[in-house]
């Protein structure tokens, strides 16, 4: 300790614009994954400011974070993390339950964020029903079903088959067109092309901040 | 998040792994259980003694012969019938206490009418005795002065001789045969059950010179008679009457004061005391083992609350990260905790009640369900299971969702 005080990340100076595809990439310890904990509002900037539409998340308390994940942000984890115990329309009406949706209008939710991505037969499987796809498409249901401004996609490729990883990938960019802003962590080149932006970072500092124009 | 969705998710995760739920709750299942019969044995103890009292009249002595030993030779050289009519007289003289007595004599024996053989228990005595035992009349009259004083062949029956000797019709006016002598029903008495050792309907009773005269004049020569129930005017004079009834009748039979008496005096109280006392042992066994297995029943709980914690802290990150609050967090698992003990304490309840109905079967114990003491289980399971669910949801509740998340 003392001196050798580890900074996660170091002089970031980044904003994103609502309808943007931001590929973020760098090698484990660059920072990328705290940026992303950040930007998901999972936790606060020991110092300095972090701005979600309108709301200076610095000054939020555990309450407030959770309301903004739980209106404005879906996670897409590399692990699915989809709960075991419950069903597909269960785990994607989840979120759904921690805003207070009634129980009709949630279950329509869940249905229709199942079905635009391709699920409506599955609807009533278990995660351990489901091959490693469908499980991630279940949790892009999840994600999308209170209609958030922002997913952010940790590695959601890492865990399929390449084949399998195009599809998610496709499923992410309909939803960018649709004006949903997606912020993607990833390690592959290829994954990480289908942003408009492309952001490297290392030692916890941005390295490079680019457009993407083959995009 | 409504409480419904709450106990929704509570049930699919103590359905997941609906054994370990059964196990944590054993300390609240024995607990409840002995809550439930401890309050039915208590409560049970206190209608029986009321009961007693209700049956054989409170505030009364019973004064008999005692036999130094042979008690089966009732007959002969060495009767042991030592009290007297005399020493009845003398009592009700001397103690101003007493405010009635009734005196007795007794044979068990054969009865016969329309048909039918019963053996009962005859009872020789005066109407006093109907007053003092809390007799009620279910139809016909007590005795006259004139059957008294006369020894007429007239005899009141208990409930138990009238169905076997008459079934359900009614005995008034038929003609029974007591050993042979015959005798006009004229009382039908009111119920009043059994005893764990005795029938108190099937009896006869007759009028005590009739008796003496016709049915035991061998057994009970004289004015001897077989036992006096003394009532006493106030409960509080009880006890000082008896040793007043002690010391009158060591005067009467000319027994020092440490000799060995030739009467025993029985004093009801006493022996309701002591079944009272008894059952209360009893229950403050059972609360012990309630309170150690309801504390060990919470303990239990909280160990197994804090395993699933640990092992759900993924899935609590991912909860939080699609926006469950502290709060959310905490009731999920407190709900947890509060359905294993209301679980532990429903089971409990249906073990007390297979334990009060066993018991009260088996042994013919008196117990009583008492309505408040299922209430009290409810109260003191939920109790259980919020108290000692508290930490380990308040843990839950304070994991920070990035280490949740990673958590593996």
């Amino acid at each position: 300790m003392g001196d050798n005080k580890l900074l996660a990340l170091d002089n970031i100076d980044l904003s994103i614009n609502e309808g943007d595809f931001v590929s973020i990439m760098g090698s484990s310890g660059s920072g990328k994954s705290t940026l992303m904990n950040i930007i998901g509002c999972l936790d606060v900037p020991s110092s300095g400011e972090y701005h979600f539409r309108n709301n200076n998340v610095s000054t939020l308390n555990s309450n407030k974070l959770a309301e903004l994940r739980n209106k404005d942000i879906g996670f897409v984890f590399q692990n699915f993390n989809l709960l075991p115990r419950l069903n597909a329309q269960e785990n994607v009406v989840l979120p759904l339950l921690y805003s207070g949706k009634n129980l009709k209008e949630r279950n329509q939710l869940a249905i229709d964020a199942l079905e635009s991505v391709g699920l409506k037969d599955r609807v009533h499987h278990r995660p351990n029903q489901l091959s490693g796809g469908q499980q991630q498409r279940v949790s892009i249901a999840r994600a999308i079903a209170g209609s958030p401004k922002l997913i952010l996609a940790d590695e959601p490729t890492g865990a399929l088959d390449s084949k399998t990883g195009l599809e998610i990938m496709k499923i992410l960019n309909d939803l960018n067109a649709k004006g949903i802003t997606i912020v993607l962590v990833t390690h592959e080149d290829d994954i990480a092309s289908y942003g408009s932006r492309i952001i490297k970072m290392k030692d916890g500092k941005i390295l490079e901040d680019k457009k993407n124009v083959n995009n | 998040m409504s409480i419904t969705d709450l106990i929704y998710l509570s049930q699919k995760s103590l359905r997941s792994n609906i054994l370990r739920s059964i196990l944590t709750s054993l300390g609240i299942i024995i607990g409840v259980s002995s809550v439930i019969t401890m309050i039915s044995i208590g409560s049970g103890a206190r209608i029986e003694v009321e009961q007693q009292i209700e049956r054989f009249g409170s505030n009364n002595l019973i004064v008999r012969s005692q036999s130094s030993s042979n008690r089966g030779v009732s007959m002969g050289a060495n009767s042991v019938n030592t009290l007297t009519l005399k020493d009845m007289e003398a009592l009700k003289e001397e103690l101003p206490a007493i405010k009635a007595i009734a005196p007795r004599v007794s044979l068990s024996t054969q009865i016969v009418a329309n048909g039918n053989n019963w053996l009962a228990t005859v009872t020789g005595t005066t109407n006093d005795y109907f007053d003092l035992g809390n007799w009620k009349f279910e139809n016909g009259r007590s005795f006259e002065e004139e059957e008294l004083a006369s020894g007429s062949r007239v005899a009141i029956i208990g409930k138990t001789v009238q169905k076997n000797l008459f079934d359900t019709d009614s005995p008034i006016d038929e003609v029974i045969r007591i050993n042979k002598v015959p005798f006009t029903v004229i009382g039908l008495l009111d119920a009043k059950g059994g005893t764990a050792w005795a029938d108190l309907d099937d009896t006869v009773i007759v009028p005590l010179k009739t008796a003496k005269q016709r049915l035991v004049a061998k057994k009970f020569p004289g004015d001897q008679i077989r036992s006096m129930t003394i009532n006493v005017r106030s409960s509080e004079l009880l006890f000082k009457t008896e040793k007043d009834v002690d010391t009158v009748m060591r005067k009467l039979h000319k027994i020092s004061a440490n000799g060995n008496p030739d009467f025993v005096i029985r004093n009801y109280a006493q022996f309701l005391n002591a079944r009272q006392e008894s059952s209360r042992v009893m229950s403050i066994l059972l609360a012990t083992v309630a309170g150690i297995s309801l504390i060990v029943g919470g303990i239990g709980i909280m160990n197994i609350m804090l395993v699933t914690v640990t092992e759900r802290t993924k899935e609590i990150g991912v909860c939080m990260s699609v926006g469950a609050k502290k709060r959310d967090i905490l009731l999920q698992f407190l709900i947890e905790s509060l359905m294993i003990s209301l679980i532990g304490g429903l089971i409990g309840i249906a073990l007390g009640l297979g334990v009060i109905f066993g018991v009260s079967e088996y042994f013919k114990w008196k117990m009583s369900l008492d309505y408040m003491s299922i209430v009290l289980s409810f109260v003191f399971s939920s109790s259980i299971g919020i108290i000692f669910g508290f930490y380990p949801a308040k843990k839950a509740a304070n994991l920070n969702p990035i280490d949740a998340l990673r958590y593996e």
